[in-house]
């Protein structure tokens, strides 16, 4: 079985998605030896680069994302276009800061593996449900597609194809199981959740006690009293020489969602090379 | 292993520190039965105005006594204040100072009205501390207690009362607090803590979290029983022997109070000056 991570990017008109994946990849290789990564896009990839990535490959028929700003209507091919047996999947704007080689033992244990509980950069278990209202009021599995993990079979192509449905006809989905607190833009969450709710297999794809998890720097979930526009703004970021990440004090030891662009300044590029 | 309590006593021009001490000092040897020691920078004070100390002090440890810049804020209820000088800068040396070797430290108006902190004593922790503490007016959930040093920084451990060995690592735990109490400046900014005062709670959270390298840990644990605290804000009007009885301040309504009672509790008690008052009462006997 051949092993690898996936990361789907496409640059919008204000966010650079492959310089986030560059990094990625660069932060992957820095804590895991022997790392498969593949860079899902149809953009233009800097030679200098590529070589951080295994495999380079297009988006997989037509780009439904081309009229898109968050271009999330491609993140169903994922399944389609991995050229690994097992797959975690990360989101572009994510760090690694350790190794994570001994996830893959735990996640080969199921077909299919989301997040579903997420941490603050000072690793308390997050509990604001700020930003998953239409989740708690439509009783939706509370996964996070930011980091999952699928393995090529029957269980995990019935989600991702059903995963397709739901995503090019969100609204109607949504009027159908999200209808409470409705948001109105397509989430690759909601549309997950759902798809596990119609397949009733939440129990079987999430663990909201598995130690699978990531640091989500969403400024709403970091347990303040005080909630800035930005946490760039308000927490000091420091990469010691040793390859360590501090925010805020605090040593940084799971996967770092940042969420916000201009956190990946030139100088931590640098750190991780 | 010897064993005790370490208590500091540095008064400023207004409130008694050595008076609660006594205090403090004869409510511990009712409830844990254990020697007490007293570091004060004033001890012809306390022997002349306390004569009959040594029922409750079992050892004297002289401090030199320094100028001090810090001034604090103390209120007495909600409608009255005063600036004080805050000396409360030797707390890093009592790992120095004590002559036991297991020590619980506590300021003096930390009030003891139980037993149960005896059980910090004789297991293998090395260091105690309260990390949650419990306000006794439930009426003003969140207020004054602090989760954090700062919204952002690190989480808050309360230095009111604590219990360490004599060990090569809490040596170095000490030694790491003078340091941060020396740097005081940098460390403030860092954690973004707004008040230029050193804090003792700061200082140790901070430590602490050092320690932990700079991750979250489950050291140190947590003492037994309850941190038990009413503010500044609150009054002491009676004791009578363990039950306290107080004005809880309310929340939103400055100058009005709730009537409240707590017994066979250790309890912190801010007010300094109400204190003050209801320990003459008690020891007007002595």
């Amino acid at each position: 079985m051949n092993r690898g991570f996936c990361l789907l990017a496409q640059n919008n008109k204000d966010t650079n998605y492959i310089r986030q994946a560059y990094a990625l990849a660069l932060s992957l290789h820095k804590y895991n030896t022997g790392q498969r990564i593949s860079l899902i896009t149809n953009d233009i990839v800097p030679k200098e680069w590529q070589s951080v990535f295994d495999q380079i490959i297009p988006i997989p028929w037509t780009d439904s994302a081309e009229d898109s700003d968050w271009k999330i209507e491609n993140r169903w091919k994922v399944y389609h276009a991995s050229p690994y047996d097992e797959t975690i999947v990360l989101e572009a704007d994510m760090l690694i800061t350790q190794d994570i080689t001994h996830w893959w033992d735990e996640l080969s244990k199921h077909d299919l593996f989301f997040v579903s509980n997420v941490k603050t950069y000072r690793n308390e278990t997050v509990d604001s449900r700020f930003y998953r209202k239409t989740f708690d009021a439509n009783n939706l599995p509370n996964l996070y597609s930011a980091l999952h993990y699928f393995k090529k079979g029957n269980t995990a192509k019935e989600f991702y194809i059903l995963l397709e449905i739901i995503v090019n006809n969100w609204e109607l989905f949504y009027t159908r199981y999200a209808k409470e607190e409705y948001q109105k833009w397509c989430s690759i969450d909601v549309c997950a959740a759902i798809a596990s709710k119609i397949l009733g297999n939440e129990k079987e794809i999430t663990n909201p006690n598995s130690f699978i998890t990531f640091t989500h720097m969403k400024t709403r979930l970091q347990k303040w009293k005080n909630i800035p526009n930005n946490w760039t703004s308000v927490l000091g970021q420091y990469f010691r020489d040793d390859g360590t990440l501090l925010l805020g004090n605090y040593v940084q030891t799971n996967v770092l969602h940042y969420v916000e662009d201009n956190f990946l300044k030139d100088s931590v590029i640098e750190k991780l090379k | 292993m010897s064993q005790g309590v370490f208590l500091f006593a540095q008064n400023n021009h207004t409130i008694d520190y050595i008076k609660q001490s006594i205090f403090c000092a004869k409510k511990i040897k009712k409830h844990l039965g254990l020697p007490v020691a007293l570091a004060t920078d004033n001890v012809e004070y306390l022997e002349k105005h306390f004569p009959f100390y040594k029922k409750y002090i079992d050892h004297v440890i002289p401090l030199e006594w320094k100028e001090c810049k810090q001034i604090k804020t103390f209120f007495d209820g909600s409608m009255s204040k005063r600036e004080l000088e805050w000396r409360n800068h030797e707390r890093p040396e009592v790992y120095n100072l004590t002559p036991f070797d297991e020590t619980l430290v506590m300021d003096t108006d930390f009030i003891i009205g139980n037993d149960i902190l005896k059980n910090a004593f004789g297991t293998s922790e090395e260091f105690l501390i309260f990390r949650d503490i419990k306000d006794l007016n439930y009426d003003r959930p969140g207020i004054n207690i602090f989760d954090y040093v700062s919204d952002k920084s690190v989480d808050m451990y309360w230095a009111t009362v604590f219990y360490f060995k004599k060990t090569p690592s809490m040596k170095l735990f000490f030694d790491l607090i003078a340091h941060i109490k020396d740097n005081w400046k940098f460390y403030r900014i860092i954690h973004q803590i707004p008040t230029i005062k050193f804090r003792n709670d700061f200082a140790f959270s901070i430590a602490i979290h050092m320690l932990n390298g700079h991750q979250r840990t489950s050291w140190p644990k947590s003492l037994p029983g309850n941190l038990w605290f009413t503010t500044d804000s609150d009054i002491l009007i009676k004791t009578e022997d363990e039950k306290y009885t107080f004005l809880l301040g309310k929340k939103d309504w400055v100058g009005h109070y709730t009537l409240s009672s707590i017994k066979e509790a250790n309890i912190h008690i801010m007010n300094k000056f109400s204190l003050d008052r209801a320990i003459d009462e008690v020891l007007s006997d002595e």
